[in-house]
């Protein structure tokens, strides 16, 4: 008789393979795991809780301030800063501290709103792409393609050039459309190499139906990748409100936001002068870009296995 | 052929009561695109032309050094990929062109052990979750209901009912087996389809879950077809016995034949490499040639002629069926060939 075999007749299963092993204790999940390594990043915990305070001032703006964003005061124009304007008024006499947290709403919810929905699309269609493989494929891919060729800005433009009246839920619209295209791309080829583990052909064998599946288990799977990828779309979203501000093809200009808070800067006297007029929002808008890239960097490192940290 | 023909119809006979699992001429071709236009250049011919016949309540093994196209098969029995040509008939039901719903409702009699525990559970899912899962894929039983039903399943399996809120990182290889087998076994199948449950395994902890397998075949009144490329765990767990060779079924017959009178010169090959604890005892071993040449490209005739001792210009040729040559025992070779 072999070795292999003569073991297999003289061994009997032992019924609890570690009978004194620890008192019981619910498991830990990945996620718990990547929740403790990211509450112990200082920069990404710094992070969340200045983006906190931001989000928070900006929602309450009209708690904090009982200024009209929007009113055009005379006596204020360019106004330094005092006592009573913290931070002055801009070239139209709008009190810049207002202007700033009014327009923080309007920038974070660009910024959050085509995320959102950049992410949902691009979720969708790369899993979808990703998940059936072939034809499917071929033809999402194609379609994603078309739209990644399209000229975004010149799109933008033309879109607000014809619809001038249009507001801020128009802009968010265009961009989430035109812009799901390159997170398609990162989830389908994350959901192909996720979906040849053994896991999903087990989740098809045991009966689990293709829309589970992908729910269930791929979603799960390339969860870490999405975090990671909105995050960073979150970052470059309100780049992209401030820069077609800046331009003119955001934001309309009796809207405020950083963007716009930005565009007087064009003006060469403001800029050499009147620094309180562009400087908080540029600020605004660096830490707050700054912010979101350490929490993305944070969520990398609490996603990653190999991180130590 | 003709002989062949005869010899499955008169099996299909007692089929309806006695035989789980009938394979007949199963084929899965990889195709192979080359090019600018990525044209078809060609098949890797993974399984090419399989029948097997798994009686109710015995354990069929499948041997084969790797990539010859074993789990290949186990997966398009099973329908995890699509066959190129052939039929699975199972339970006196052909489940080939079973497709969506139907296909699905299926499933529930045939269930798939997977090689790499690592990778074969969801490292995102409670091991409760993930044992559970396929109870509710076909039932709506409740919370309680169910949670009672997979702790006894952990227990049956060898973990611990407090294993539920536990999940697949915080196991060894072998608990994780269990777990793999725990989901198998959830739904009560005919059929398992062990596809090398313990290769990933140390070769102590092989040895449990074997006798794991083991013991839950008589239990559960379970019918296996296990694949391995291990000949002595073969030996351990199966009746009966199927060599393959490049996606070839070589020689098929009740394991005594098969380790005793090995017939076809690669089945002779490979039992003269089962090691020999009795040191007093000298066996001739037979050494093969050569590497297993491309399935994109196969031999002419019988695919073994390459590496064969005993090839004769005729096997270049010929393509060998599978003949009854001792009861119960058949094979795929021209020495046997009468004509």
């Amino acid at each position: 008789m072999d070795p292999v075999s003569r073991q297999l007749h003289e061994e009997p299963t032992p019924p609890n393979l570690d009978a004194n092993r620890k008192p019981i204790k619910r498991g830990q999940s990945q996620w718990m795991i990547a929740r403790r390594r990211l509450l112990h990043n200082v920069p990404a915990m710094i992070s969340i809780v200045f983006l906190f305070i931001v989000t928070v001032l900006s929602l309450s703006a009209s708690i904090l301030t009982d200024i009209d964003p929007a009113r055009i005061n005379p006596m204020l124009i360019d106004a330094k800063p005092s006592a009573e304007h913290w931070l002055g008024a801009d070239n139209a006499g709008r009190d810049i501290v207002t202007m700033l947290l009014y327009g923080g709403r309007t920038s974070l919810l660009i910024g959050f709103s085509c995320t959102a929905i950049i992410i949902f699309l691009g979720t969708l269609i790369g899993t979808v792409s990703g998940f059936y493989g072939g034809k499917v494929d071929s033809i999402l891919m194609r379609f994603t393609d078309f739209m990644m060729n399209f000229p975004f800005l010149v799109f933008v433009i033309v879109v607000k050039t014809i619809f001038i009246d249009t507001g801020v839920l128009a802009l968010i619209l265009v961009i989430g459309f035109l812009g799901w295209t390159g997170a398609a791309r990162v989830v389908r080829s994350k959901v192909m190499s996720e979906k040849e583990n053994e896991y999903i052909l087990s989740a098809i064998s045991i009966g689990t139906k293709p829309s589970k599946v992908m729910l269930k288990h791929l979603l799960p799977n390339v969860m870490s990748t999405i975090i990671v990828q909105a995050t960073l779309l979150l970052a470059s979203m309100i780049v992209v409100e401030t820069g077609l501000s800046f331009i003119g093809f955001g934001v309309p200009p009796d809207v405020p936001s950083w963007g716009n808070m930005l565009q007087t800067a064009r003006n060469p006297g403001t800029l050499s002068e009147k620094w309180w007029i562009w400087i908080p929002p540029g600020l605004a808008i660096t830490f707050t870009i700054l912010s979101i890239n350490f929490i993305g960097e944070g969520f990398k490192d609490a996603f990653n296995p190999k991180s130590s940290k | 052929m003709s002989q062949q023909v005869q010899l499955d119809e008169k099996k299909d006979i007692h089929v309806d009561k006695e035989v789980l699992l009938e394979v007949r001429n199963l084929k899965k071709y990889y195709p192979v695109h080359a090019g600018f236009f990525k044209r078809k250049v060609g098949d890797v011919k993974a399984v090419d032309d399989i029948s097997l016949t798994l009686k109710k309540g015995e354990t069929f093994g499948l041997v084969g050094e790797s990539g010859c196209g074993k789990s290949t098969a186990g997966r398009t029995i099973l329908r995890l990929t699509e066959s190129t040509d052939g039929q699975v008939i199972f339970d006196g039901k052909d489940i080939t062109n079973l497709s969506g719903s139907l296909l699905r409702e299926k499933r529930q009699d045939f269930q798939m052990v997977f090689q790499d525990p690592y990778a074969s559970l969801n490292p995102k899912m409670m091991v409760g979750h993930l044992v559970d899962e396929p109870i509710r894929n076909y039932t709506n039983k409740s919370h309680k209901q169910l949670k009672t039903e997979v702790e006894e399943l952990l227990e049956r399996v060898g973990l611990r009912a407090e294993d539920y809120f536990k999940y697949p990182h915080e196991f060894s290889g072998g608990q994780r087996q269990r777990i793999g087998i725990a989901r198998a076994l959830a739904l009560n199948p005919k059929l398992i389809v062990a596809d090398e449950p313990v290769s990933a395994l140390d070769v102590s902890i092989q040895s449990q879950v074997l006798n794991l397998l083991k013991e839950l075949q008589g239990e559960f009144d379970l019918t296996y077809l296990f694949i391995a490329h291990d000949l002595s765990v073969v030996k351990h767990m199966s009746d009966r016995i199927g060599v393959m060779y490049l996606g070839h079924m070589v020689e098929v017959g009740d394991k005594d034949a098969i380790y005793k009178e090995p017939l076809h010169p690669y089945t002779q090959a490979l039992t003269s490499a089962i090691p020999e604890p009795d040191p007093l005892i000298k066996k001739e071993r037979i050494i093969l040639e050569g590497d297993v040449p491309s399935p994109q490209n196969p031999p002419t005739g019988c695919v073994f002629h390459t590496r064969c001792p005993v090839a004769m210009p005729k096997c270049k040729e010929i393509i060998p069926q599978l003949k009854e040559v001792r009861p119960n025992q058949q094979v795929a070779c021209l020495l046997y060939d009468k004509e």
